[in-house]
């Protein structure tokens, strides 16, 4: 080892830090492994392994319930996320170049929206969907993907909004300056400077917004209506009446298309120029 | 050119009138709801008589204890989570190879993929008496696991699903500190642990509060992982105003829950963010270290 340095507990303690990230990447890893794993037991309940066998994943195929539950959570995922990422990302645009008094209420709304708890916005959103969709007779909320949509949209737009803004805060304004000065009517200056500029930060909160919107299980069981059970109410209600092993079957395959979507926007943003730093600043949102 | 003048927060208007409909008016409701009372066996809230009353219902020990038991495994699971993930963080930008950084990160980023519900149920598994696990340790001689629908075991819940929210600003955090700014700290004769207490650590302060809030906020609205693995006796305050809507039908009482939840979480969050701040405040008056273009 070169630790020629001053100390002689340098080279323990370089050591003890990388044994104490392989444990802590095994605790992270552990329970994905086992649901992994589990997937493939044949026997009737998921916990009590009992033979090895891809039985589990042809329910998919027998089992219309468990492929429409997962339909209904990537519908209501691409949905919700489209729509807090144009709501978020104007807003974001707007509080990082456009600022002004207004700045501060609307900062102030946004953390109230990410400090409210889910249950709070479940049991609020609840009897607020059925005035609006039974008293004013707006049938449009009695339907259980817009139900949804709703739900899921709020803490996105919040996070959507600070990402896009923490990322032209750090871009000086010089380039929408020199295209306004070109005489380039706003929104083509918008659309040709201030997006692109914008764009990892947009995609970072795209991909957010889905995951949190796959994710979402609180809101969900409130809000949902039936015939539209997204996957993890499906899932919440299994569990109570002892799960099987078709459950890890679909977890798999959902962790599989998550891997993917995941490396390509790493591919994306990569060649947008942004090192893997940049990659988990923008989307821890910094 | 600009013949239609807008106002700067014109683009923030959709967003605003998105969150006001589906957020402030619903919010909102609940506020007013929670001035009410339940009428009867099968009303759900009224509200022609307003007061107090349900505010105090909910500081009565039944309903308070359940708000402690909540904040102590919130303050619990945060701590937790930082001890844990502190140290993987620096090591993870300060001391692994750098060719490794991104892999890493996707590597802390792919249980934060995915489903919270599924992670859980996979430590269910884990933790069964008579699960694998379990069998294991018996045969090198451990006794068997019994910690299954314990507070323990919603502990470990909690820290496992949040911990990707406390590595990843703490990673960004120790980061931003930079390799320069070490090695001119140990040029200036500073040995290893002056530098991480005067430099490394001062500068990922911010980041440090972040990864705290992150965590800590939603830890005190969830209970799904508390219902999973803690059974029984994971009761959180999540629970409690769920029930209240669910099974009691007593909105205004759930409604007053809901309001208490946000203050405690406000409350709380600032008092922790301020204890963070004063620790530190002794530090920062022994170094005062600006830093110019960093962060950027």
């Amino acid at each position: 080892m070169s630790a020629t340095s001053n100390r002689i507990r340098r080279p323990l303690l370089d050591r003890l830090l990388p044994v104490w990230a392989v444990l802590v990447f095994a605790f992270l890893f552990a329970p994905i492994i086992v649901i992994v794993v589990y997937s493939f037991n044949t026997g009737r309940l998921l916990s009590s392994f009992t033979s090895f066998g891809i039985e589990s994943f042809l329910a998919l195929f027998e089992k219309p319930v468990l492929l429409d539950a997962v339909m209904v959570s990537l519908r209501t995922g691409a949905i919700a996320a489209v729509l807090a990422t144009v709501l978020g990302t104007l807003a974001g645009i707007a509080l990082a170049r456009r600022t002004g008094k207004w700045t501060a209420w609307f900062v102030g709304l946004l953390v109230l929206v990410s400090v409210t708890p889910e249950i709070v916005d479940a049991i609020s959103l609840l009897p607020w969907l059925v005035f609006l969709g039974q008293d004013l007779g707006l049938s449009l909320f009695n339907d259980g993907t817009v139900r949804l949509v709703v739900g899921h949209s709020l803490f996105s737009v919040a996070v959507v909004s600070y990402i896009v803004r923490a990322r032209l805060v750090g871009l000086p304004a010089n380039l929408e300056e020199a295209s306004a000065d070109l005489y380039a009517p706003p929104l083509r200056t918008f659309r040709k400077i201030t997006l692109p500029l914008a764009m990892p930060a947009v995609l970072a909160g795209l991909l957010l917004s889905f995951t949190f919107s796959l994710d979402n299980t609180i809101v969900s069981s409130f809000v949902q209506v039936s015939g539209a059970t997204p996957w993890p109410v499906y899932v919440l209600s299994a569990l109570r009446g002892g799960l099987r092993p078709e459950i890890a079957a679909v977890s798999t395959i959902m962790l599989l298309l998550t891997l993917a979507a995941l490396a390509v926007v790493a591919l994306v943003l990569r060649r947008a120029g942004d090192s893997s730093t940049e990659i988990a600043r923008t989307i821890a949102g910094g | 050119m600009r013949n239609l003048r807008l106002p700067g927060f014109a683009l923030a208007i959709p967003a605003w009138v998105w969150l006001a409909v589906f957020f402030i008016a619903p919010v909102g409701v609940v506020f007013w709801y929670s001035f009410g009372y339940k009428p009867g066996l099968f009303g759900t809230h009224a509200n022609d008589k307003l007061s107090l009353d349900r505010y105090l219902e909910v500081l009565t020990p039944t309903f308070f204890d359940t708000f402690v038991a909540t904040m102590w495994i919130a303050l619990a699971g945060t701590a937790l989570c930082l001890v844990i993930g502190g140290p993987v963080a620096y090591w993870m930008a300060v001391k692994s190879p750098p060719a490794w950084r991104g892999l890493l990160l996707a590597l802390v980023l792919v249980p934060f993929w995915t489903n919270f519900l599924v992670r859980t149920i996979g430590w269910q598994v884990i933790l069964a008496p008579e699960g694998w696990a379990s069998q294991a340790a018996q045969a090198i001689g451990l006794p068997a696991f019994d910690i299954l629908y314990t507070r323990a075991a919603v502990l470990l819940g909690v820290v496992y699903n949040y911990l990707p929210l406390m590595i990843l600003p703490l990673y960004v955090a120790f980061d931003r500190v930079g390799e320069p700014l070490r090695e001119a700290s140990r040029d200036l004769g500073a040995n290893r642990l002056r530098t991480f207490w005067r430099v490394t650590l001062p500068l990922a302060r911010p980041g440090i509060i972040v990864g705290v809030l992150l965590v800590y906020i939603p830890l005190m609205g969830d209970y799904i992982t508390a219902t999973v693995l803690g059974g029984a006796k994971g009761n959180m305050v999540g629970q409690m105003v769920a029930a209240q809507f669910q099974t009691a039908q007593n909105w205004a009482l759930g409604s007053a829950m809901a309001v208490t939840l946000i203050l405690v979480i406000v409350l709380s969050a600032g008092v922790v963010g301020a204890l963070l701040w004063l620790v530190s405040w002794p530090m920062r008056r022994a170094n005062r270290l600006v830093l110019g273009e960093v962060g950027s």
